[in-house]
C-alpha cells in the first residue's frame, strides 16, 4: 500500500478548517448584528 | 410573531443545528479515518473520497438551488427568492471551495499531479468562478431590486452554462488525453466503505441545510432591518 | 417582428454612426490588438515552440480581450447624460434595444477582427488564405456567441462601480465553450486538417450560440426595469 497518509491528513484538516471557519463566521455574524 | 422575531428564532435554532452538523462531521471523520478499511491500491489517500465526494454533491446541489430560485424569482418577483438564492450561493461557495482544495490533495498521490483538467474538477472550477461572479456582482449593485434581477439573470445563465462546459471539457479531453501516472480502477465499494460514504452524504446534507437555513435567516433579518431603516428615514 | 427589427436596426445604426464619428474607441481597440499581437511574439521562445502551435490560442486570446474592450464601451454611450432613459421611453421594445446593441457590437468587434486577422497572419507567418472561408465562419460564429452574452453582461456591469473589472469577471466563464471550440477548430484549420474532423466542436459552438442568444434575448428585459 503506498505511503500517502500525509495527503489524507492534509485534506481532512483543510476541509475541517474550511467548514469550521465558515460556521464560526456565520454564527458570529448573526450575533453581532443582533 | 413579527417576521423579525420569527427569523431571530430561526437564527438561534439553526445555529444549534450547525453545531450538531459540526459534531456529526466529526463522527464522519472518526468513522472514515479509524473504522473504515483503507483501500489497498490507492492507500490511505483514498479516504479523502469520503469528504470530497459529498462536498461536491452539496456544491452542485447548492448551485442547482441558485439556478431554480433565480428562475422562479424572475417569474414571481418575490424578493425572498432572491435572498434564498444568494444564501444558497454563499453557502455553496464554501462547499465548492472545499471540493477544489481536497481534489488536488487527493489527485497528487493518486494521479501524480496536483491538477488535471479532468471533467469534474474543471466543471467545479468554473462553477466556483460563476458563483464568485454572482457574489461579486451582488456586492457591486446597491439597489435591492436591481441586485435581485441581475443576480437572477446571472444565476440562470450560469446554470445554462454547466452542460456546455461539461461538453467542452469532454471534447477537449477526447482530443487531448491527459497523461495519468497511476490510474485507479473504479472501485466497487465493499459494504463498510459504502456505508461510510452514505453516512457522510447524510451528514453533509444536514450540515448544508443548517448553514443554508441560518444564512437565509440572516438575510431576512438584514432585509427587515433595511426596510425598517428606510421607513424611519421616510417618516 | 418587422417592427422589432426596424427598431433594432435604428438603434444599431445610431451606435455605429456615433462610433464612426468619434472613432476613438475603434482606433484604441485596433492599437491594443496590434500591441497584444506584437507582445505575444516576445512571450514565447521561438526556438522551442513554433508559431503555428501557439497561433490559434494567441489569436483567440487577442480577439477575446479586444472584444471585451469593445463591449465595455457599448452601454457607456448611454451612461452619460442618462441617455438610456431616452432610449427606454422610445417606442422601441427592450428586445429591440438588446438586438440593436448586439448588432452594433458585432459591427465594432467584427471590424477589429477583420483588421487584426491579416496582422496576425503577418506577425506569426500563418497561412490563412487557403482556409479563409472556414476560418471566417468559425470567427463569425464564435463572435456572435461572445457578443450576445457580452452585451448582456456589459448592460449589467455598466451599472457597477468598476465596470471594466466587472465585465471580465462576469463574462469570461461564459466564454469557455465558444473560445475552446474556436481555438480547436482554428488549430485544425491551420494544420490543414479536413473541416469534418471538427464537426463536434462546430455543433457545440452552434448549439451555444442558439441557446445563449435566445436566453439573452429572453432575459435582457429583466436587466432593465424601472
Amino acid at each position: 500500500m503506498p505511503d500517502n497518509g500525509g495527503f489524507m491528513v492534509a485534506a481532512y484538516v483543510a476541509a475541517a478548517v474550511i467548514y469550521l471557519a465558515y460556521s464560526v463566521y456565520l454564527v458570529r455574524k448573526g450575533r453581532t448584528k443582533g | 410573531m413579527t417576521p423579525t422575531e420569527a427569523f431571530e428564532r430561526a437564527r438561534r435554532r439553526s445555529a444549534v443545528w450547525i453545531g450538531i452538523g459540526l459534531l456529526l462531521l466529526a463522527t464522519v471523520y472518526v468513522r472514515a479515518l479509524v473504522f473504515t478499511p483503507a483501500e489497498v491500491v490507492q492507500g490511505l489517500a483514498q479516504k479523502i473520497f469520503y469528504v470530497h465526494v459529498p462536498s461536491a454533491w452539496v456544491a452542485f446541489l447548492a448551485f442547482g438551488i441558485v439556478g431554480v430560485s433565480s428562475a422562479v424569482y424572475l417569474f414571481l418577483k418575490d424578493p425572498r427568492l432572491d435572498l434564498f438564492a444568494s444564501s444558497a450561493a454563499e453557502v455553496g461557495m464554501v462547499f465548492t471551495t472545499a471540493v477544489l482544495v481536497t481534489g488536488p490533495i487527493w489527485g497528487k498521490p493518486i494521479w501524480g499531479t496536483w491538477w488535471t483538467w479532468d471533467a469534474r474538477l474543471t466543471l467545479t472550477l468554473f462553477l466556483w468562478f460563476v458563483v464568485l461572479a454572482y457574489l461579486v456582482l451582488r456586492t457591486a449593485v446597491h439597489e435591492p431590486s436591481q441586485r435581485a434581477r441581475y443576480s437572477a439573470v446571472l444565476g440562470i445563465l450560469g446554470a445554462l452554462l454547466v452542460p456546455f462546459i461539461h461538453v467542452s471539457v469532454y471534447l477537449f479531453r477526447t482530443v487531448h488525453p491527459m497523461p495519468v501516472v497511476l490510474r485507479p480502477g473504479k472501485p466497487t465499494l465493499p459494504g463498510s466503505m459504502l456505508a461510510t460514504l452514505l453516512f457522510s452524504f447524510a451528514v453533509f446534507m444536514l450540515f448544508f441545510a443548517a448553514l443554508l437555513w441560518h444564512r437565509y435567516a440572516l438575510a431576512r433579518l438584514a432585509d427587515a432591518r433595511a426596510h425598517a431603516a428606510a421607513e424611519r428615514d421616510d417618516a | 417582428m418587422g417592427e422589432l427589427l426596424r427598431a433594432a436596426w435604428a438603434i444599431a445604426a445610431k451606435d455605429v454612426l456615433l462610433e464612426f464619428r468619434s472613432r476613438t474607441a475603434f482606433v484604441s481597440a485596433l492599437v491594443f490588438t496590434a500591441l497584444v499581437l506584437a507582445i505575444f511574439n516576445f512571450a514565447r521562445d521561438p526556438t522551442a515552440v513554433s508559431a503555428v502551435d501557439l497561433a490559434p490560442g494567441i489569436l483567440w486570446i487577442t480577439f477575446t480581450f479586444a472584444g471585451m474592450l469593445g463591449l465595455n464601451r457599448a452601454f457607456g454611450l448611454e451612461r452619460e447624460n442618462r441617455a438610456l432613459d431616452g432610449l427606454l421611453l422610445s417606442p422601441a421594445s427592450r428586445t429591440a434595444i438588446y438586438v440593436g446593441k448586439v448588432l452594433a457590437n458585432l459591427v465594432f468587434v467584427g471590424a477589429v477582427e477583420a483588421i487584426a486577422l491579416p496582422l496576425f497572419a503577418l506577425f506569426f507567418n500563418v497561412p490563412i488564405l487557403p482556409v479563409l472561408g472556414p476560418l471566417v465562419l468559425v470567427i463569425a460564429l464564435a463572435t456572435v456567441g461572445f457578443v450576445a452574452v457580452g452585451t448582456l453582461m456589459s448592460s449589467m456591469a455598466v451599472n457597477t462601480r468598476f465596470a471594466e473589472l466587472m465585465l471580465p469577471v462576469l463574462l469570461l466563464p461564459f466564454l469557455v465553450p465558444p473560445v475552446t471550440a474556436a481555438v480547436q477548430m482554428t488549430a485544425r484549420l491551420f494544420a490543414g486538417r479536413p473541416f469534418s474532423e471538427v464537426s463536434a466542436w462546430l455543433r457545440l459552438l452552434v448549439g451555444y450560440d442558439i441557446i445563449f442568444v435566445a436566453a439573452c434575448i429572453l432575459f435582457f428585459e429583466s436587466t432593465i426595469e424601472e
